[in-house]
């Protein structure tokens, strides 16, 4: 956090995440002809910008809990190449209509992309758990954020350091 | 040569009722990243990678994963799904030029 | 006749000249224009051709593995520091982590957080200020190690003006404030001694989890596609592209008589090809790596077996073991120096671990590369390994090639297929 100015660029940023996302939507579904608001939306999620801003704009600065013990997050700790790192998450929580996991979010701090998915899940998933491989610009720290259907939120990081370069590569 | 959108899916080989059941999925694609001129400005383009990953058993929505050009080339998936009863697992994919990819297998069980 | 094979061999693993090489043919390249290793001239510059991505830089001056390039090794050269140059540390250090240049981290470990990830190859030089060295002896050792150590794998920086002397007072400077002790180590794979090895990608047979084999599944539609003289290789291979070769492909490469030469799959797939099917099948297209993996996935889990024993293959192998250990290109190194176990095997270099030539190298070939998202076959992972050397690189069908992948296979004679492979 870099002070006042910093803090305000941030709100401004999360305004418009708030109140922005079905006017954006509306209008590059109009222009772009793309599938219309399935692809505005989704394009919202990923966007250029630091984690900070990031947090604000997909979780409103809500309180995250600790969620070591539940959230299990597996992530290499040496990438040797940062282009394919296999992320994987299992939550012990059990998934019934009543109480599930609706989201599991990655997220790697240092990316340009912060937000790498958003998987939403169902009771019917059975299980909360997801995998993927994922994109890491340089050593960072790789969160996975576990949102329950009511609404609580769970997270835990663990740092990746990206092996690159090398002579013979 | 593997053309983009070639999909494939993978389930455990012996499935039960009311198992848990995880599947990975692989789609080939080149998932573009943001590229830039020689001043570091991002060039301006509607770049092409996968944007959701929908998959549906028996014809309901299970799992969806809204996916970002942090995600890597060639994405891999896993998720789990709770095999009730026979019927299809549908993976589909979305890419923001609007194309769409689909793998499927049967639940079946032994 | 067994006792003069023997002799050769045991000269060849000292002496780059000593195998014969009187009976390789010449061989035109059928290789895609980028993989051939060519050198165009352009407004008076010396362009190399390569693969998208790779460096255009001519390395024309530095030997090569060619079996014509008779130029000798660089000559041994001593320097002492000139007089009027004065060294300075803070610049040394950005030098010595300059991935541009050596990066001397790539060997050697020194001290500080940004140091990621530094090599095991050399020696720690921690606290290499404590040793007391002269700045002589240490501007000597970056100029040229030889003169100490005859059988260094340390290139001789100076004599081959990868480095300037104002360079190499400057990295001297930095090297005397190495000072000890060293503080305690926060974070264990900071240090490569200590470092934990990489887990690697997964399982390689897994189509969800390797490109490749997906690749390798639609190279199905090339086997049974008929080409222009109206033939597929389904016509005369029955049974399948991933059953009808089965057992073909642990004896490549080969020495193939009608040909003169020795042959990895992809080479013979190159001539095989057009003249059966009419199809063109270029070394390094796509088409040929893709159905060389086909190939040889159908045969995943039989143990390697090249010959070995044949006349003509024992002559190849002491060619492949003589490149081997040939000393190349800028940097004057050999393929030795990183894959044998005396030398840099199993150490890392930089954030990679390498392989060792010993416990075999070959038998996930082709292989997916992540970085790169595409499978290499064994002829474009040696050209990818030789161009940061500081060498031009061969066309991907040179006999040589063929015969260092053939010097390199054997070792993983008896061990199982296991195609397409996976890596960083």
């Amino acid at each position: 956090m870099a002070g006042r100015g910093g803090d305000r660029d941030v709100t401004r940023r999360s305004m418009l995440g708030a109140f922005g996302a079905a006017g954006v939507a509306a209008v590059a579904g109009g222009a772009l002809g793309l599938g219309g608001v399935r692809a505005a939306a989704a394009q919202t999620l990923g966007q250029n910008e630091p984690l900070d801003a990031a947090l604000k704009r997909v979780f409103g600065g809500r309180p995250m809990k600790d969620g070591s013990g539940m959230v299990k997050l597996d992530v290499p700790l040496i990438a040797e190449n940062g282009s394919v790192v296999p992320v994987s998450v299992e939550v012990s929580t059990p998934m019934t209509p009543q109480s599930y996991v609706k989201h599991i979010y990655i997220v790697a701090d240092k990316n340009r992309i912060p937000i790498v998915t958003r998987v939403a899940l169902t009771p019917d998933s059975g299980q909360a758990y997801m995998g993927a491989n994922i994109r890491l610009g340089e050593t960072t720290d790789v969160r996975a954020v576990v949102e329950q259907s009511d609404g609580t939120l769970l997270a835990v990081k663990r740092e990746v350091k990206v092996t690159v370069g090398g002579c013979g590569g | 040569m593997s053309e983009i959108g070639k999909v494939r899916l993978r389930l455990p080989a012996s499935i039960k009722p009311g198992d848990v059941v995880r599947v990975r999925c692989l789609v080939i694609h080149p998932m573009e990243r943001i590229e830039r001129d020689n001043q570091g400005k991002i060039i301006d383009k509607k770049y092409n990678y996968i944007d959701k990953v929908t998959v549906t058993y028996r014809g309901k929505t299970v799992a969806t994963f809204d996916t970002t050009q942090s995600v890597s080339e060639n994405p891999f998936f896993a998720f789990s799904v709770k095999a009730t009863e026979p019927g299809k697992l549908t993976v589909t994919f979305h890419d923001t030029h609007g194309d769409t990819y689909e793998g499927s297998a049967d639940i079946a069980f032994s | 006749m067994a006792t003069r094979w023997f002799a050769a061999l045991v000269l060849a693993a000292g002496c780059a000249t000593a195998a014969d090489r009187s009976e390789v043919p010449r061989w035109t390249s059928r290789a895609i224009p980028e993989a051939r290793g060519d050198v165009h001239t352009a407004d008076g510059r010396r362009i190399a051709v390569r693969y998208p991505g790779w460096t255009t830089q001519d390395f024309g001056r530095f030997r090569t593995y060619a079996y014509d390039d008779a130029r000798p090794a660089p000559a041994v050269q001593r320097a002492t520091p000139p007089p009027d140059l004065v060294g300075d540390a803070s610049r040394g250090r950005a030098l010595f982590l300059d991935r541009a240049k050596g990066p001397c981290t790539g060997c050697h470990l020194a001290p500080g957080d940004d140091v990621w990830p530094a090599g095991s190859v050399g020696p720690d030089l921690s606290t290499i200020g404590d040793r007391k060295l002269t700045e002589a002896y240490l501007y000597q050792q970056l100029w040229d190690p030889r003169v100490t150590f005859p059988s260094t794998i340390m290139p001789p920086w100076g004599a081959q003006r990868v480095l300037t002397p104002q360079q190499i007072v400057d990295l001297v400077a930095y090297l005397q404030t190495l000072r000890g002790p060293a503080p305690p180590e926060k974070d264990p794979d900071r240090n490569p001694f200590t470092r934990r090895k990489p887990v690697g990608f997964g399982d390689n047979l897994d189509p969800t989890n390797n490109p490749a084999v997906v690749r390798a599944e639609d190279a199905e539609t090339l086997w049974n596609a008929r080409g222009p003289a109206g033939k597929s290789c389904a016509d005369c291979h029955s049974g399948g592209g991933r059953k009808a070769l089965r057992g073909v492909a642990p004896h490549y490469p080969r020495y193939v008589p009608a040909y003169r030469r020795v042959m990895s799959i992809e080479d013979f797939l190159a001539v095989h090809a057009p003249e059966t099917t009419g199809r063109e099948l270029p070394v390094e297209s796509a088409d040929n790596v893709d159905l060389g993996m086909l190939i040889k996935m159908s045969s995943d889990g039989l143990p390697v077996a090249v010959d070995t024993t044949s006349a003509p293959a024992r002559a190849a192998i002491a060619r492949g073991q003589a490149t081997f250990y040939k000393r190349v290109g800028e940097r004057n190194h050999a393929c030795a120096d990183c894959h044998t176990p005396e030398r840099g095997a199993g150490k890392f270099l930089g954030g990679r671990l390498l392989g060792d030539v010993t416990t075999g190298l070959t038998r996930h070939f082709p292989t997916w590369r992540t970085d790169r998202a595409e499978p290499w076959d064994m002829r474009k992972r040696f050209q990818w390994c030789m161009t940061p050397l500081g060498m031009n690189m061969l066309p991907a069908d040179s006999i040589e090639y063929a015969e260092l992948e053939l010097y390199l296979t054997q070792f993983d004679n008896g061990k199982p297929m296991n195609v397409p492979g996976i890596r960083h």
